[in-house]
């Protein structure tokens, strides 16, 4: 993908050297691996599956990749050729010898509290201050072309949900149901996705990998769907009904659909994620349901998105980041309801200069499918 | 992120193999008042040996005290507990949004000195050694890596029997790729073939081509395959990985040849006399924290030879009729005097 007719990962990489400059810093340590790995695919465009991963970016642009998997090793030199990539035994130190023969510059690591503890220790020779923020800015406002990545993944997460749709069918397990999606979207070129389900009734509080029950007449089926198109996740999550909705079920969704339009209606430049997270759950409150909001019952009201599925800024009612154009977000009111279980309902949108681009194009319903 | 079945098999797994693995664990703790743990859906592989806890998300620390009963302290909200008492055996779990502390707190209640093993300390994430030494700034840490390596090496019947089921999945779902699918088709087939087999997970790599790079990609967009190309399956079976690797020829045969030298070579380990006469190999197995470790191969530059009935997963490139041939397959490595053999 290409940004300014530069690559994506080139313009990635000049926005990161002129923060550094700015900050006067010599060269950064970046950490990654295969659970967040958003900080590292930034800097060296290598998405990371095993092992750790560590990059060292210096202030005129050279790149070097530490990995201790040999299998990312290997797929390291083909998949980012610009970048020298180094098989470690041990990382820690091997990354350690080369920041010995830089120990008199001004380095700093990122996320700094992920590091293997051996390169933060005090007999070491060089010093690394905390370069989380400078990154966390990076990551958070995106370039168009990084924006776009996320639109094209978008479009996949709406196709993916209708194949989820067809997937549910009462008697089949979770995981095979997981197992058709996956598919999907390795055959639509799609190479990586975040995926959760529930399914069943009050007795379901939340969402888990998948597991060997089988799908119910009557169950509320629940998903999240977080594809990622070069290395950009997206989200949307439905909630479904294995044959037709109760009353309860559908009175129930309704307040999550008005939660969400409000979440959502909250979004734009100036405000905040706490603006947005008091909206959705303003909704639940005005019906009673106060207490489904707090900690107890749900994580959060949504967060980033981006090179990691689940980024800053995480919307909840104490976090007072401020929204700004080009931020990536899905809002999603997620949380148990006391008469029937455990509901989700959530769209990825884009911070405009004018107000709010919401990317999900499926309906924002309560599905039904045969029993 | 682990989006496979994660699910306890009281039958593959029985708590009196968790039960021995503690035993021996703990026998080797004799300087030690406890050992810590940490796990990741990224470095789980300690942590599962022990208890059968897979992270599919998030962190959590195994303590394991020398004289009472492990605790699991995991990030993960306490809406998922009921989940984890499910698939794992541990005696108790702890919902803490920073596990270092409330290990620390777990140990130092007990004895405010203790002697503290912590696996791979030196890779511990700095934000959780931290924690460590601020909740507990008397407890007397030190690395228990090699103490953990020599107890977690030889495999046990029931690892062997999920290594044999995991490289079942593996051999079955490559065996679903047709000769004239494209490269979309190829990974599909493959992971939605182990995944119905109840894989925890799969990671599906190409070499799309052989004539022109024998490197092993992750598929991204609909890369053209050649007339002859490679596919790895990385495949995890309760905790277990394995993988394996075939190639494809568009308009015939591969040689069997090829796969006749590989299997001989693989029956020499833990020498790699053999394997070393290949164009690159690569034998990893399972140490510590890391499902598969590198142990010998071409580019690995401090080696650890495997030991006698560890289980491996090997990988070579072979010239055969004067073409590039990739082939990898788990291994038991036999005893002193025995040949290893491939896990079909």
């Amino acid at each position: 993908m290409m940004a300014d007719n530069i690559p994506l990962s080139t313009a990635r990489r000049h926005r990161l050297l002129a923060a550094m400059a700015a900050a006067g810093i010599d060269e950064i340590v970046v950490y990654g691996n295969g659970w967040q790995g958003d900080y590292l695919r930034y800097v060296s465009d290598f998405g990371i599956l095993e092992g750790h991963g560590i990059a060292v970016i210096a202030a005129d642009g050279a790149i070097e990749l530490f990995l201790d998997s040999a299998t990312d090793a290997e797929r390291a030199e083909a998949e980012v050729p610009g970048v020298a990539v180094r098989l470690c035994g041990d990382i820690a130190r091997t990354v350690g010898a080369r920041l010995d023969r830089v120990a008199n510059h001004r380095l700093a690591a990122a996320p700094r509290r992920s590091l293997p503890a051996w390169l933060a220790a005090a007999a070491r020779s060089f010093t690394m201050e905390d370069g989380t923020a400078l990154l966390d800015r990076l990551l958070m406002h995106k370039l168009p072309a990084e924006i776009d990545a996320i639109r094209r993944a978008a479009k996949i997460a709406d196709d993916a949900y209708g194949e989820f749709i067809k997937a549910v069918t009462p008697g089949r397990r979770q995981y095979e149901i997981v197992a058709d999606l996956e598919a999907y979207l390795r055959r639509r070129g799609c190479p990586d996705n975040f995926m959760i389900i529930g399914s069943g009734g009050k007795d379901v509080f939340g969402m888990t990998p998948p597991s060997e029950r089988r799908i119910a007449g009557g169950d509320l089926v629940t998903t999240e769907l977080t594809p990622a198109v070069e290395g950009y996740y997206v989200q949307i999550c439905r909630t479904l009904v294995a044959g037709k909705a109760t009353a309860a079920q559908a009175g129930a969704f309704a307040v999550y659909r008005e939660a969400l339009e409000a979440g959502i209606a909250a979004v734009k430049p100036g405000a905040s994620a706490a603006d947005v997270a008091r909206a959705e759950n303003d909704v639940f409150r005005k019906f009673g349901l106060g207490d489904y909001v707090t900690s107890k019952y749900t994580r959060v009201r949504g967060h980033g998105i981006g090179l990691f599925c689940d980024s800053k800024p995480h919307i909840l009612e104490d976090v007072d980041t401020a929204l700004e154009p080009g931020m990536a977000l899905i809002v999603h009111p997620n949380t148990y309801h006391p008469e029937v279980g455990y509901l989700v309902l959530g769209d990825a949108v884009v911070v405009t200069e004018t107000g709010v681009e919401v990317l999900c194009g499926t309906p924002r319903e309560l599905f039904e499918v045969p029993a | 992120m682990r989006r496979g079945l994660i699910a306890r098999s009281k039958t593959e797994l029985p708590d009196a193999v968790f039960d021995a693995r503690l035993e021996r664990l703990r026998a080797a703790m004799r300087e030690l008042d406890a050992l810590l743990v940490y796990t990741n859906n990224t470095r789980p592989a300690a942590v599962s040996w022990l208890t059968g806890f897979i992270p599919y998300w998030s962190e959590a620390m195994l303590v394991v005290p020398r004289n009472a009963l492990p605790v699991l302290v995991v990030a993960l909200t306490f809406r998922v507990k009921p989940w984890i008492e499910r698939t794992s055996r541990v005696a108790e779990v702890i919902n803490a949004p920073r596990v270092g502390i409330e290990a620390a707190r777990l140990i130092a209640g007990r004895k405010a000195d203790a002697a503290v093993g912590v696996v791979d300390f030196d890779h511990l994430p700095l934000g959780i050694a931290d924690d460590l030494g601020e909740a507990g700034p008397q407890l007397a840490i030190s690395d228990a890596s090699d103490l953990f390596a020599t107890v977690r090496a030889p495999a046990d019947p029931a690892e062997i029997m999920l290594t044999a089921r995991a490289s079942s999945i593996a051999a079955t779902a490559l065996s679903r790729i047709g000769q004239r699918d494209s490269a979309g088709d190829v990974v599909a087939a493959v992971e939605a073939d182990a995944r119905r087999n109840g894989a925890e997970e799969v990671y599906v790599a190409m070499a799309p081509d052989l004539a022109r790079d024998q490197r092993l990609l992750r598929v991204e967009g609909e890369p053209a395959l050649g007339r002859r190309f490679s596919v790895r399956a990385s495949v995890a079976y309760k905790g277990s990985w394995v993988r394996r690797v075939v190639t494809v020829d568009r308009d015939g045969a591969v040689s069997d040849d090829a796969e006749a030298v590989f299997a001989d070579a693989v029956a020499r380990l833990p020498s790699d006399c053999a394997l070393s006469q290949f164009s690159s190999f690569l034998v990893e197995g399972r140490r510590i924290a890391q499902p598969l470790e590198a142990l010998i191969g071409s580019g690995v530059a401090a080696p650890r030879p495997p030991v006698a009935g560890a289980v491996v997963s090997v990988q070579a490139r072979i010239e055969a009729d004067g073409r590039p041939v990739l082939l990898g397959a788990p291994a038991l490595v036999g005893a002193s005097g025995e040949a290893a053999s491939i896990f079909q």
